[in-house]
């Protein structure tokens, strides 16, 4: 008898609905949305979203105080890389007592963002920067390195227009 | 004119409801199920022979990619494993972090199980939610280790970093609210009668069946059998945490949530143990420029979200990389339930099961 009542009396679905109910009364009745904590919802490309601090993003060379990239070809990186991605080819530059790398190609393709390279390199020479928005349209467009026409390390890729690329 | 013959039809490997791309070949009487046998390997990547090839530090990349919603977990085994072999201490604070991403892990892989699960019974609205509070964890693992889902967050003999400033303030608010999360989702499922009645009864399996098919983790617990890994055999630092082991005798998909719900409560209050008991000191122990093993063979199981992953590792001593790398994924072992579970069961339970199980393929076909 007890147990027919129960089944008349929607008391477990009323449960239910009374919390989606408490959060459609938060989101929805309130002039200011934005403003709500619950509101979980970022209106991502318009705002560009934010990332962590630590966020590991894609592949960039640093340059020093005076635009010269960094690098001096231990080949640590090269060494480390789980998918084999860096290729680098050593060389000399005028006035420089250091080796200098010549080419340096990243792959973004087959890059994982693992951030080995990045630990590997005792010079700080490389890091991942912000950026997540790596997809392209060609596939020439994820070869990139210091040399070559749109192979550019430094320039953020073709198609992330909204991701913050802060160095 | 009728004939009474039985069909053979295929679920998966392109069904919502199989996790990924499993196939299930089954045979049918009407709707009742005869027959059922679990096809794997269509995500078959080789890892175990990659990771032969590759160097012990170089090999935690490929852990995070078998089972990606615990890819935290699968790094600490991993690591863990690799400092038996290579002969190297962790230091304590290393551990209590290991311990507090760990369990982090364990709650996002139960809200993913917990939201996919309830989908595909048909309880959407829960999705929704269990997805609101991984958020937040995710944002926890980008903070810590710059990664969402294919974290990488350990390094043999430590951590990479220690925690980033204002980790502690992330950890204590997501603490304070995940409680009343917990209770939302109840709310919204524990009493719920369609719930109850594509649950309750649904793909038993008896704890003398879990243990003679290996099937470990919150399916064995929910069977009445309280063997948990960090219990049993304590690593990281769960040997100074206090927390139970929750269990259910009804060994039915119901009990299985139950666990799972539980579970979730019990990780919250280890996170809570480790933020406030968190000891100074350093994240990294002094290790050798290049790693070679120690040893020659080991074998380390730690409690995944889904079970005792357990890695086995061979080295000969003083090779740069294993001989022979071996993962007991619990998705795995845990699979092999299935027919046991499906066989004689209705089709829809079929599906019930399957989520029940908490697989993920990518573990699975490794
Ligand atoms: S992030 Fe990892 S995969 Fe990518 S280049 Fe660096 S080491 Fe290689
Ligand atoms: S590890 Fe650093 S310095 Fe060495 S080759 Fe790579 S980027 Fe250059």
């Amino acid at each position: 008898m007890n147990k027919f009542l129960r089944t008349l009396l929607p008391a477990d679905i009323a449960k239910g609905l009374s919390v989606t109910g408490k959060h459609f009364r938060q989101v929805f009745f309130t002039a200011n949305r934005r403003k709500v904590p619950f509101h979980i919802v970022s209106e991502y490309p318009e705002v560009p979203a934010k990332v962590q601090p630590r966020f590991r993003g894609r592949l960039t060379m640093l340059k020093d105080e005076q635009g010269v990239i960094k690098c001096v070809c231990c080949l640590a990186c090269e060494k480390i890389c789980p998918t084999q991605v860096i290729t680098i080819e050593k060389g000399k530059q005028e006035g420089r007592k250091m080796p200098y790398p010549v080419r340096y190609d990243f792959e973004m393709e087959r890059c994982i963002f693992c951030e080995f390279c990045v630990e590997s390199c005792g010079f700080d020479a490389i890091i991942l920067n912000h950026q997540f928005e790596l997809a392209a349209y060609n596939r020439e467009d994820f070869s990139l390195g210091t040399e070559g026409l749109g192979q550019n390390m430094f320039e953020p890729s073709h198609v992330g227009k909204f991701s913050v690329a802060d160095d | 004119m009728f004939k009474n013959e039985e069909m053979e039809i295929n679920l998966g490997p392109q069904h919502p409801s199989t996790h990924g791309v499993l196939r299930v070949k089954l045979r049918l009487d009407g709707e009742t199920v005869t027959h059922c046998r679990p096809m794997i390997g269509y995500l078959h990547r080789g890892v175990e022979k990659i990771c032969e090839n590759q160097s012990f530090f170089q090999g935690q990349v490929w852990t995070d990619r078998m089972d990606y919603c615990s890819a935290v977990a699968n790094n600490l085994g991993w690591a863990e494993a690799n400092e038996k072999l290579l002969g190297i201490t962790v230091p304590r604070r290393a551990q209590y972090i290991r311990t507090l991403l760990n369990e982090f892990n364990r709650i996002a892989s139960h809200l993913i199980w917990l939201g996919t699960h309830a989908m595909d019974i048909g309880a959407l609205t829960v999705f929704l939610y269990a997805f609101r509070e991984r958020e937040d964890v995710l944002d926890i693992n980008e903070a810590f280790c710059g990664s969402r889902l294919t974290t990488t967050a350990f390094r043999i003999g430590g951590l990479r970093e220690d925690l980033p400033p204002g980790f502690e303030k992330m950890v204590r608010k997501f603490l304070a609210k995940f409680s009343d999360c917990l209770e939302e989702y109840e709310a919204l499922l524990t009493e719920n009668r369609i719930w109850k009645k594509r649950t309750i009864g649904v793909a038993r399996l008896s704890a003398e069946d879990a243990i003679a098919l290996g099937v470990t983790g919150p399916m064995l617990r929910a069977a009445g059998v309280a063997y948990d890994i960090r219990k049993a055999f304590p690593y990281a630092a769960y040997a100074e945490m206090d927390f139970e082991i929750p269990t259910r005798t009804e060994a039915d998909t119901y009990a299985r949530y139950q666990v799972r719900m539980a579970e979730m409560r019990q990780s919250a209050r280890i996170i809570q143990q480790c933020m406030d008991g968190m000891p100074e000191g350093p994240v990294m122990a002094k290790l050798p420029k290049i790693l070679r093993s120690e040893v020659n063979e080991v074998y380390h199981a730690t409690e995944s979200p889904k079970g005792e992953i357990g890695y086995y590792l061979v080295g000969e001593k003083g090779s740069l990389n294993p001989y022979r790398f071996h993962v007991r994924a619990p998705g795995f072992i845990n699979l092999q339930s299935l027919p046991k579970m499906a066989e004689g069961g209705l089709i829809a339970d079929v599906v019930a099961a399957i989520g029940s199980l908490d697989i993920v393929l990518g573990e699975i076909d490794r």
